[in-house]
């Protein structure tokens, strides 16, 4: 038996305290976040995307064309002089207020364009950080690219897929 | 991120163009868990709860993905090889919070 009065109480009570915080603080949040969410979230999807799509071309005319293909190189003619792998990754999560949205929208059946736009976005941001990375390493083409994607779950609510992760990879060649 | 590492060539075709695979080595593989602090996954779901980019996990999963490379080609280097053909990235979640990351490939002598 441990008598209780030899027990330091000091760093438990340090924990209990911090967690009441933190508590504190997301019941004070959530609401003002979900709406946050419901206004702006759609909006800033939009945005993401005209970013990325600004970020597209600005590579593609880098590159002269779109140096992503899933090819595996046994069409090129001629050398390759260097070869190595290239990859990126994102991790994209609808909010709270488009999975409500999405489970309404589940009671119907039918599309969910909703979190469609959501994946679409993250696949696209994944995709266009690979050609960035293939520009920042040197390469002139990537080939044989892969687009992974996998489920994401946070410790705080173990249960249900809260994001996505969206992880491109390729091979990038060098020809002169 | 380095292309070459220690001398092997890592790419995920099944060939490298322009050399000639001389001797198959065997499968190697990489793999790592790892997680994010505490402090750092209560803002991830804040921001969740928002919606967009979680750039915590997003570093966690480069991170974790480029040790498990590592991993892999200092298994291909020990075999001897000189290239790793093929590879394969698979994620899981074993738990939540964390994920393994997991690389393989195929060790080869190339010349």
């Amino acid at each position: 038996m441990v008598d209780a009065s030899v027990i330091c109480w000091g760093p438990f009570l340090l924990i209990a305290f911090l967690f009441s915080i933190f508590g504190i603080i997301w019941t004070i949040a959530y609401p003002f976040l979900f709406l946050y969410g419901a206004v702006f979230s759609g909006r800033n999807l939009d945005k993401s995307m005209n970013k990325i799509v600004f970020r597209e071309k600005t590579s593609i005319e880098h590159f002269g064309k779109d140096p992503l293909s899933t090819l595996k190189g046994t069409h090129i003619v001629g050398g390759v002089r260097k070869s190595g792998l290239v990859y990126s990754s994102v991790v994209y999560s609808p909010s709270h207020w488009q999975l409500m949205i999405a489970w309404i929208n589940g009671l119907f059946g039918g599309r969910i364009d909703i979190i469609h736009r959501v994946i679409s976005v993250g696949r696209a941001e994944a995709t266009q950080r690979l050609r960035e990375q293939a520009q920042a390493d040197g390469w002139e083409e990537v080939l044989n690219v892969r687009i992974d994607t996998a489920e994401m779950t946070s410790a705080s609510n173990p249960k249900g897929t809260k994001a996505v992760e969206v992880f491109a990879y390729g091979t990038g060649v060098k020809y002169s | 991120m380095q292309h070459i590492r220690d001398g092997i060539m890592v790419v995920n075709t099944e060939t490298i163009a322009g050399k000639v695979i001389t001797q198959n080595l065997g499968v190697v593989g990489g793999s790592t868990v790892r997680a994010k602090h505490v402090g750092k996954d209560i803002f991830a779901g804040l921001k969740n709860l928002v919606g967009g980019e979680l750039t915590a996990y997003t570093e966690l999963l480069e991170e974790s993905r480029s040790e498990a490379v590592a991993r892999m080609v200092a298994d291909a280097a020990a075999r001897g090889a000189n290239a790793v053909v093929n590879v394969r990235f698979a994620t899981s979640a074993v738990t939540a919070g964390a994920s393994e990351l997991f690389a393989y490939g195929t060790a080869v002598i190339v010349e």
